[in-house]
């Protein structure tokens, strides 16, 4: 497709690079970083109404935590994305491609290319935007648990502040070390 | 003769003094509170009001005790003919329904503490019987809002692990 000398990447080997890199937009990266910053916020209120934290003196804690626990789980997510990006395009393909040839049966103009072209495009679309929906709702959801579960069981006999501390750098931790893993 | 005059006079301040001392027709105007929220409370608390109307006049300081399954109490007089009686229980031990708070006074009182000597499970026909009705106390939800907050957040957490082992699979 692309000739010998020449160094550009095509359209669609920038597409297929895209596809299998680690990079997010920044779009999808605003969506992470908001998400996990509202996700990591949730907990203040638990802390706050149920755990009975001091809220005036303990500002300082909240604000490291949640930014700590912001960037953690921002890492997850991506990494999570990461993971099932491959594996959700592979399972959509096959339905990517019937829908948008047919879409594109009746452009008579357009080449063989770039209906394949636009084939691909569709389709990393489509399986970036489920990763990036699916990875936020499961580190939400594991996040969310280990916090509950920690906070009310594990560490219920520890001060709410420890409580506090341990509990969310804990489970972001752990999301962003397991989100590391190959599978 | 003489001790049979004796006797008669006994008999006569007898009767007299259990005439006049004792509640002819008693009438009873009763009011009564108990606990319903047991989340706050270590006891529940049982207290009846009642005003006590007599066809005779009976003395200032006519004196009544109460019965309530078995338990001993003492009304307290806190004003003209008016008395309280009040008791508590562990919120566990504490049924819900009618408990039947038995009135005697002194005289009924001291027959059944001698029939209790014999008979443990013996009973005086009480001077009146107030029914107090408690219908139950709240002692919190069935299920513990952070056991809801585990159970809910584990199920989800569960979705979403299975979904993602499904993906990747």
């Amino acid at each position: 497709m692309s000739g010998k000398g020449n160094k550009a990447f095509t359209k669609e080997e920038e597409l297929l690079l895209q596809d299998f890199s680690r990079n997010v937009s920044t779009k999808s990266s605003a969506l992470f970083y908001g998400n996990a910053f509202i996700v990591s916020a949730i907990p203040i209120w638990l802390f706050w109404r149920v755990h009975a934290l001091e809220v005036g003196t303990s500002l300082a804690w909240f604000a490291l935590v949640t930014s700590a626990s912001t960037w953690l789980l921002a890492l997850a997510y991506r990494n999570t994305k990461f993971q099932l990006k491959h594996r959700v395009a592979v399972r959509r393909e096959d339905a990517v491609a019937r829908e948008m040839s047919r879409k594109l049966a009746d452009d008579k103009k357009m080449s063989r290319k770039e209906k394949d072209e636009r084939i691909l495009w569709k389709k990393n679309e489509v399986a970036d935007y489920e990763a990036t929906t699916y990875s936020i709702f499961y580190n939400n959801a594991l996040f969310l648990t280990i916090v509950i579960l920690s906070s009310f069981y594990l560490l219920r006999t520890f001060t709410p502040t420890v409580n506090y501390i341990v509990s969310l750098t804990a489970a972001s931790g752990l999301l962003a070390l397991l989100s590391t893993g190959t599978k | 003769m003489a001790v049979k005059y004796i006797f008669a006079l006994i008999a006569a301040i007898l009767v007299t003094g259990t005439v006049g001392e004792s509640c002819q027709n008693p009438q009873v105007e009763a009011s009564s509170f108990t606990s319903l929220d047991a989340t706050v409370v270590t006891q529940i608390a049982y207290i009846t009001e009642f005003t006590l109307k007599c066809d005779n006049a009976v003395p200032e300081n006519y004196v009544l005790y109460a019965e309530v399954d078995g338990k001993p109490l003492s009304a307290a007089r806190i004003g003209e003919s008016k008395y309280q009686v009040s008791w508590a229980e562990e919120p566990a031990k504490a049924r819900s329904g009618v408990h039947e708070v038995r009135i005697l006074d002194e005289e009924g009182w001291a027959s059944l503490r001698r029939a209790r000597r014999n008979d443990p499970a013996a009973t005086i026909a009480p001077l009146l019987v107030i029914q107090l009705h408690h219908p139950g106390s709240y002692s919190g939800p069935w299920v513990n809002s952070e056991v809801l907050a585990t159970a809910i957040s584990v199920l989800v957490a569960y979705v979403a692990l299975r979904n993602k082992s499904k993906i990747l699979a």
